[in-house]
């Protein structure tokens, strides 16, 4: 009986270690919504409810999933499926190394893995709309997308220069729903990303004239989101892309 | 009882190894992913059902009112092009990312429409998930819009017989230079080279 005390008392330190849940899942409410896309007649959409990952995936969660998936390991993955820059940044397929810290967001993933991320954590990459829907919140309020003060702190974010190495996730301060880093870390894959222009879009019309077809045109750092997404192919990767997963909420909408 | 139901499965698992001979494609092959299809037929099959033939793949939703039944046609149209051998080692495949509304029969239905060769064109159907990153393997981009119409770009990609991109494209009549690729790509194997469609 104190022998099986003392062991329960020695397990008890690794059991509370085990306890903060890793990048949780954060809810989202239903909303009616404006969005930067253009949605023909309508003026709204409507976004149900929606869990979302309070910060982008890290380095750390990224290793520990191709640990156990070694098909989508850097050197095995199918180069269909992933550019040959894909996790360059880490030292080896299974090693981060100095320049990939375990709680910076790792980048340099395909839309194919990361969608592959989140079907093996019984998830999904959120849709365009949820994203916006999401990232539109500063830390006091739902749509601050009309705050001056709030976009000119995103458009600093997009002016500082790449290249440097990226801070790690969740250092500033959550947006009203609890969410870390939409704006000023990393840029995120979604699911629907090469579905957010009309297919008869032309790319340079869409940074010229046909520009004038988005709603919102003022709202310049979703509008740099949308062009980038636009630009990529499932396969790319990128030094400041990165994604973090989505799931329907229980009860939903 | 347990002993025994794991020795059968250690069985069935060396049976069914035994059985797939197939290698795996290669590392730029399309065939790379594990997608569900569901054909006109309502058989389960991969993106790989025609594989061994140099293919030709696009996607379309059946109840589309003009620009898939335009696009089935130009498919014909650049495979009219081919001489008969040439056309009988093309395979064509249509995948559906409107799965709700196109089932097998509507599929068939389609099929049907179209006299599309029942031997060599496979219609199909494909879950929302495996849509997607099937779309985003050829560059397609689909929309659903609120009235249940989707806006969707057309491509149409040629594949040589493991599944890699020869050539693809976005002119429905005319592209002399993806006719050109296609009927480079269904001449017969040249002996000592196994490969249908050489990059």
């Amino acid at each position: 009986m104190p022998a099986r005390l003392l062991l329960a008392l020695l397990l008890l330190p690794c059991l509370g270690t085990a306890a903060p849940e890793e990048n949780p899942y954060r809810r989202v409410p239903a909303a009616e919504f404006r969005s930067a896309l253009p949605l023909g007649k309508q003026d709204k959409i409507r976004v149900h409810s929606f869990l979302l990952q309070s910060h982008p995936v890290t380095n750390g969660e990224f290793l520990a999933f191709v640990t156990a998936h070694p098909r989508w390991r850097r050197g095995a993955v199918a180069a269909v499926m992933a550019g040959a820059d894909y996790l360059s940044a880490w030292t080896g397929p299974l090693e981060l190394g100095a320049t990939a810290g375990a709680s910076q967001p790792v980048t340099r993933v395909s839309w194919f893995a990361a969608e592959a991320y989140c079907e093996a954590q019984h998830a999904r990459l959120p849709d365009w709309y949820e994203w916006e829907l999401a990232a539109a919140a500063s830390d006091s309020v739902r749509d601050a997308r009309s705050d001056p003060a709030w976009r000119q702190q995103l458009l600093d974010w997009y002016s500082r220069p790449a290249g440097k190495p990226l801070p790690a996730v969740a250092q500033g301060a959550a947006n009203v729903y609890g969410l870390y880093d939409l704006h000023g870390l990393v840029w995120e894959w979604v699911r629907d990303f090469n579905s957010l222009l009309p297919a008869d879009a032309d790319p340079e019309k869409f940074c010229g004239s046909g520009a004038l077809d988005v709603q919102q045109k003022d709202n310049y750092a979703v509008l740099m989101r949308i062009a980038m997404l636009g630009s990529l192919r499932a396969s790319d990767t990128g030094h400041t892309v990165g994604f973090r997963c989505a799931r329907a909420a229980e009860g939903a909408p | 009882m347990r002993g025994r139901s794991s020795v059968l499965c250690g069985l069935l698992a060396s049976v069914a190894a035994a059985v797939c001979l197939c290698a795996e494609p290669p590392t730029d092959s399309l065939y790379q992913l594990p997608a569900q299809l569901t054909t006109q037929q309502g058989i389960r099959t991969g993106l790989d059902v025609d594989r061994g033939h140099p293919t030709v793949i696009s996607m379309f939703y059946g109840s589309c009112p003009a620009a898939c039944p335009m696009l089935i046609t130009a498919i014909q149209v650049y495979e009219a092009q081919l001489d008969e051998p040439s056309r009988d080692r093309l395979r064509v495949l249509m995948v559906s990312f409107d799965a709700a509304r196109d089932t097998p029969s509507q599929l068939a239905q389609v099929a049907k429409l179209h006299r599309a060769d029942p031997g060599r064109w496979t219609f199909a159907n494909a879950a929302d998930a495996d849509a997607r990153k099937i779309a985003a393997l050829l560059g397609i981009s689909y929309r659903r819009l609120p009235d249940g119409d989707y806006d969707h770009s057309l491509i149409i990609t040629l594949l040589d017989g493991e599944g890699r991109v020869v050539a693809s494209t976005t002119t429905l009549v005319g592209d002399e230079q993806f006719a050109a690729k296609l009927r480079a790509a269904t001449q017969p194997p040249t002996p000592g080279d196994p490969q249908t469609a050489p990059r």
